[in-house]
């Protein structure tokens, strides 16, 4: 197996005397795409943040292509090459959609031009390039979580942290994202996503990680993971005596 | 497009006739004064309609601007031109020592922080010998209104000119609105909100503190009420919002027209001056609510719309051969 991406050792986030995450580890190797699910409230945003260096960890440490990134500013891990989209979409709604992608352009392209030949491509591959001079926010909800993706893509990323990019679309838009992730891990970007939609986890996941009340409570790929007795209780609550 | 910047072109080459066109004196210190203005209204805006900061201690600069200037001239004896760019200098420092600890912060306390370091900034202009207290500076005189009305059309246009390009045509204009829309996302992106907005804060300092040493050099005499006053920030405020936040031009026109009824207003209406700040303060509340885009946003957007119905999405032969390519 080759060398991890990222590696999450014992990582810990408190609020106050909350652990919303508690000692959680695990990797993910180059070109995985891993799942993080749980039930509402279990810390995987916060995990999120913790790993896009939007919240610094407590206790414990982050590993990206081995170098220490735990407590680095999210704009130096988006130039180190993680990229993030957000649960709540965060379009820069007064611009235009491409004007939106060339601003995440800039990051590796810093002449104006280049950024924007950048973005003209970013969105053609997620599917936004006829809505490309509409102002970002006249975009359906389907078209901003398309944006936050676009967004993150211009980073030229080599690790994908997903947040709820499926949830809330309709059967068609939510295949039309999945073909996009699939198409984007072919190409050789290691994919984080966390999902409420079991179907879309199952199906695209190498490997699942999942978070109950800030701990890890199992790991490994969908299929044993559905099975897990510690999961089910999870999701599902105790069984019957 | 190219017709407003035909328009604008045009605007300067008329404002560059005007001394040869008009003699009387007074008339044309108004016009000096109003182009003062533009740059006044112009450089807040940047900060305020561009990052979404509002600056309420932007007459510090202006002030400091002033002071170094009066300084440098009466006690080092250099020339106004030497001293010009100390004035800039002065105001951008400024700018990094109150911008780095306020950039921080969430806009309202922004606000509140630079006010009160301009309260500060002109408390100390009153209590220090050197600027000669509440009397105030006097500067070399030098009378000559043609002289003063080129330069002060040379530098605003060259101000208005480089945030043009800055903010409308480079990289960093984007980057920074993406920080007004939203610091988070702008982050996550790989922007540093407060280098970038640091920059905003120096890019808008700057030329305030030049303005105001031509100003001191032209007036001749600066006192700590007329260029650290409140009345500096508050006229390039009201300029600015009811000209449209954001837009350069915006600012530019509130500027001309808030300037022009004033002036008009203290020369003709002078038993009533004490009314002009409450008018000052009407049109404020005026159009945050009723123009709440301001006079040139509102005409804008209403052109935006018009031409929206017009407007058709790229289409799908164009994207599908990629012609549409810069």
């Amino acid at each position: 197996m080759s060398e991890p991406l990222l590696q999450v050792n014992a990582v810990t986030k408190t609020f106050g005397g909350l652990h919303a995450v508690f000692q959680v580890s695990f990797h993910i190797t180059p070109g995985e795409i891993i799942g993080l699910i749980g039930p509402n409230g279990a810390g995987k945003t916060t995990l999120f943040n913790v790993i896009s260096g939007f919240y610094a960890p407590n206790k414990g440490q982050i590993l990206f292509n081995g170098q220490d990134i735990s407590g680095k500013p999210p704009y130096k891990l988006a130039v180190l090459g993680i990229g993030r989209t957000f649960q709540v979409v965060k379009p820069f709604a007064g611009l235009t959609v491409l004007e939106n992608v060339i601003i995440a352009s800039f990051a590796r392209h810093p002449k104006r031009r280049q950024a924007e030949q950048h973005a003209w491509m970013i969105l053609e591959t997620t599917g936004l390039a006829d809505r490309a001079n509409a102002q970002a926010s006249s975009l359906t909800l389907a078209g901003r979580k398309r944006l936050e993706v676009s967004k993150a893509l211009a980073l030229e990323p080599t690790l994908l942290l997903l947040d709820e990019v499926v949830a809330g679309l309709n059967p068609t838009e939510a295949d039309r994202t999945i073909e996009l992730i699939l198409s984007l891990r072919d190409q050789g970007i290691t994919i984080l996503i966390v999902e409420h939609i079991m179907r879309v986890i199952m199906n695209i996941s190498d490997r699942v990680v999942v978070l109950n009340f800030g701990q890890k409570i199992a790991e490994g790929v969908p299929r044993d993971v559905a099975k897990d007795s510690g999961v089910i209780q999870a999701y599902l609550g105790e069984a019957p005596q | 497009m190219s017709r407003k910047y035909l328009l604008l072109i045009l605007s300067f080459g008329a404002l560059l006739a005007v001394p040869s066109v008009i003699h009387d004196t007074f008339f044309l210190r108004i016009i000096t004064e109003a182009i003062l203005w533009i740059g006044l209204a112009i450089s807040w805006d940047v900060l305020a309609g561009y990052t979404g900061y509002l600056n309420f201690g932007h007459g510090a600069f202006f002030g400091i601007g002033a002071y170094t200037t009066a300084l440098l001239m009466k006690l080092c004896g250099w020339s106004f031109f030497l001293a010009l760019p100390f004035a800039g200098l002065a105001a951008g420092a400024l700018a990094v020592i109150a911008g780095i600890p306020t950039l921080r912060l969430k806009g309202a306390y922004f606000a509140i922080a630079t006010w009160a370091l301009s309260r500060a900034i002109q408390q100390v202009a009153l209590v220090m010998d050197i600027t000669g207290g509440p009397d105030g500076m006097r500067l070399p005189t030098f009378l000559h209104p043609d002289f003063f009305y080129y330069l002060m059309l040379g530098v605003v246009a060259a101000i208005f000119a480089l945030y043009w390009f800055l903010l409308e045509k480079a990289p960093f204009g984007l980057k920074v609105k993406a920080i007004r829309e939203d610091d988070q996302s702008a982050m996550s992106l790989g922007l540093n909100p407060t280098w970038i907005k640091l920059q905003a804060f120096i890019l808008s300092a700057v030329p305030t503190g030049i303005l105001g040493a031509i100003y001191a050099y032209w007036i001749t005499y600066i006192d700590p009420a007329s260029v650290l006053g409140d009345l500096v920030t508050d006229q390039a405020v009201v300029m600015a919002v009811f000209g449209g936040l954001g837009t350069l031009i915006g600012p530019a026109i509130g500027a001309i027209i808030i300037y022009l009824f004033k002036t008009y207003f203290w020369a003709y209406l002078s038993d009533y001056q004490v009314l002009y700040l409450i008018i000052l303060g009407g049109v404020i509340a005026a159009s945050v609510v009723f123009l709440p885009n301001g006079l040139w946003g509102t005409i804008s957007g209403y052109l935006q719309t018009r031409n929206a119905v017009k407007q058709k999405p790229v289409p799908q032969e164009k994207i599908d051969k990629g012609v549409h390519h810069v």
